[in-house]
């Protein structure tokens, strides 16, 4: 019924480039999206695709108002922004971690003052500790969220931890796991009904080459 | 200084002309269709008490809904849905009618979104409850076919609706020997279509029938197909019934014509506390979201104190309606077919005679000038193709 190409949204950056080794792997040819220049919007050949590339939020935005069929983006994403979408696939890659922590050393459950909290993830943030039953005060960071303990701002962060070097060269340590992550695929809920036999196979593809 | 007064609330905003026109049309179309099955109207406050919403089955996140007190202090809510004030109704002032009782709506809903997603916090929903009825399967399948002639109207070629039964998850998950939050989680994992998180989850609740049965609920979707994948996935008593009832009323939608059209997805599981049988859904192709929502929910309008069965769906009427206006004209200013000036002490026969005009079926406009020449020039500017000039006798004066 639809020949329009299947749009595929990807996250810039790291994802972006396993999600196209693993387009290849496939053995779909993504000369257009190795080769992008400027461009953001860039054909597969062989595969009745295109590919969006974009920033991590923007990627559930477009997903979910169906400007793209496709989309993928890491967990850590989802749970900040939630949404109504389809998420089918745990990709393997971008695989790290959210936790809590705090300067090295320092219990962050002891005594009974409000502590303080900086991250960039609020609502993530916000979640953990409404699960715990805990009053915390949560102050939203745009770059090193690392430097709120440091200058005494904050008692911990949550945050992304990969390996844990930034966390040690800064004197913090990780207090406690919130969580892993990794990169999902998502698909728009109206898409997978309406081009059922493409996503499917696609996403079929996809799960055999993981 | 006041920084708002030009401007509408995020998620609101003003329709003009052709919008307006595009959002009346979707709306007649529906209502005339209502109408035309022996539904009647009914129109709810646009607030309510937020005890109506707040019971056990109906899922309405506290932040998402607008609310205000009313003058004793009293908790009000700008109506986030149509079907729960219909249903008080029914067990109010209805508890007496003879059933089944046929209903229609087409009202405005409020609900708070996140701001800045591009999401509209008022949308017009138009919509049927078929209350009571002894055979629900026959009820069921009224309402099926409506949704479906409802949704052709609007694009023949591509639509799609999607049928499920809540009891087929419900019956599963009910075997489990698992707390509240775990039979949640498994709900909200199968109803996005989670399968690692669903098999992570289910893998450690064990591994038997149900499990397994439940870890493939969420690609049960598709064909016909779908029933006999279901079948050999799990079967007992009840969920073999309902499978049968689902395979028959898709065999039934799809016989009026509709092959193709019908899909059906076991993984439809939202709501379960409020929906207890059919669930359906409709999708336009090009609108991202679903734009048709109902099921059947019988255990509603008794907890208003009145046992009674329903089903009913609504449909997203501004959804439709942007869509069809994207693919249909641009929004301009209409253009009236003759204006219509009287020379001084005539205005009274001036206003007649555009009045008999407009109930011979033109679209005509009054002129607010002074002299006619003035009225002359402004037809021209607007485009306006014939002058009427009303004075001892009446003169027409082409414009263009």
């Amino acid at each position: 019924m639809n020949t329009k190409p299947l749009r595929i949204a990807l996250t810039k950056g790291r994802l972006e480039k396993d999600t196209v080794g693993l387009l290849e792997k496939i053995g779909f040819d993504c000369t257009a999206v190795r080769e992008k220049g400027r461009k953001l919007i860039l054909p597969i050949k062989d595969a009745n695709a295109e590919v969006v590339l974009a920033k991590a939020n923007d990627v559930i935005t477009y997903v979910e108002h169906g400007v793209c069929d496709l989309g993928v983006v890491g967990k850590d994403t989802i749970m900040e922004m939630q949404g109504k979408f389809f998420e089918m696939v745990d990709l393997g890659f971008g695989r790290c971690k959210f936790a809590l922590a705090v300067k090295k050393g320092n219990d962050f459950y002891s005594g009974f003052g409000v502590k303080t909290v900086a991250t960039k993830y609020p609502n993530i943030t916000r979640r953990f500790f409404e699960a715990k039953g805990m009053d915390v005060e949560i102050i939203k960071i745009e770059g090193s969220v690392e430097l709120a303990p440091l200058l005494e701002l904050a008692d911990g962060i949550v945050d992304i931890v990969e390996t844990g070097t930034t966390l040690k060269e800064n004197g913090l340590e990780v207090y406690e796991d919130v969580c892993p992550i990794s990169a999902r695929l998502i698909v728009n809920t109206v898409s997978l009904k309406l081009r059922q036999k493409e996503i499917e196979e696609l996403v079929g593809l996809i799960v055999k080459n993981l | 200084m006041k920084r708002y007064d030009l401007i509408t609330p995020e998620g609101t905003r003003d329709l003009l002309f052709e919008e307006c026109k595009a959002r009346r049309e979707v709306e007649n179309k529906l209502t005339g269709l209502f109408s035309g099955l022996g539904y009647s109207e009914v129109v709810t406050p646009g607030i309510e008490f937020y005890d109506v919403f707040s019971g056990s089955s109906r899922n309405f996140m506290q932040e998402n809904l607008y609310k205000m007190t009313d003058s004793k202090g009293r908790l009000i809510v700008m109506r986030p849905d149509s079907t729960i004030p219909i249903a008080r109704l029914v067990a109010t002032r209805l508890k007496d009618a003879q059933l089944p009782l046929r209903l229609f709506y087409s009202q405005s809903v409020y609900q708070n979104n996140a701001l800045l997603k591009g999401k509209t916090d008022e949308n017009v929903m138009a919509g049927i409850e078929l209350i009571g009825g002894r055979n629900s399967k026959r009820a069921d399948y009224e309402v099926l076919c409506t949704a479906v002639t409802a949704l052709s109207e609007f694009d023949r070629e591509n639509f799609r609706l999607e049928l499920g039964h809540i009891g087929y998850f419900k019956e599963l998950v009910a075997k489990l020997d698992v707390d509240e939050g775990v039979r949640e989680d498994i709900r909200m994992l199968i109803s996005t279509k989670n399968y690692p998180a669903l098999n992570d989850l289910l893998g450690e609740v064990g591994d038997n029938a149900v499990t397994n049965a439940l870890k493939q609920l969420p690609a049960l979707f598709g064909g016909a197909e779908v029933f006999d994948r279901a079948e050999k996935i799990y079967t007992d008593d009840k969920i073999s019934r309902i499978l049968k009832d689902l395979r028959e009323e898709y065999e039934r939608l799809s016989a009026l014509g509709f092959e193709g059209k019908i899909s059906v997805d076991l993984g439809i599981v939202s709501h379960t506390a409020y929906y207890t049988g059919i669930v359906f859904r409709g999708y336009l192709s090009e609108i991202g979201q679903t734009v048709l929502k109902g099921g059947r929910y019988d255990g509603l309008i008794g907890e208003f104190g009145q046992d009674c069965t329903a089903v009913g769906f609504g449909i997203n009427v501004g959804a439709v309606a942007r869509h069809l206006s994207r693919i249909g004209e641009k929004s301009e200013l209409k253009t009236p077919d003759a204006i219509v000036y009287g020379d001084k002490g005539y205005v009274v026969e001036a206003i007649s005679y555009a009045q008999k005009l407009v109930s011979a079926g033109s679209c005509v406009e009054n002129s607010l000038f002074d002299t006619f020449e003035e009225t002359l020039d402004y037809a021209k500017d607007r485009g306006i193709k014939k002058v009427i000039r009303v004075a001892d006798d009446i003169t027409e004066t082409s414009v263009g």
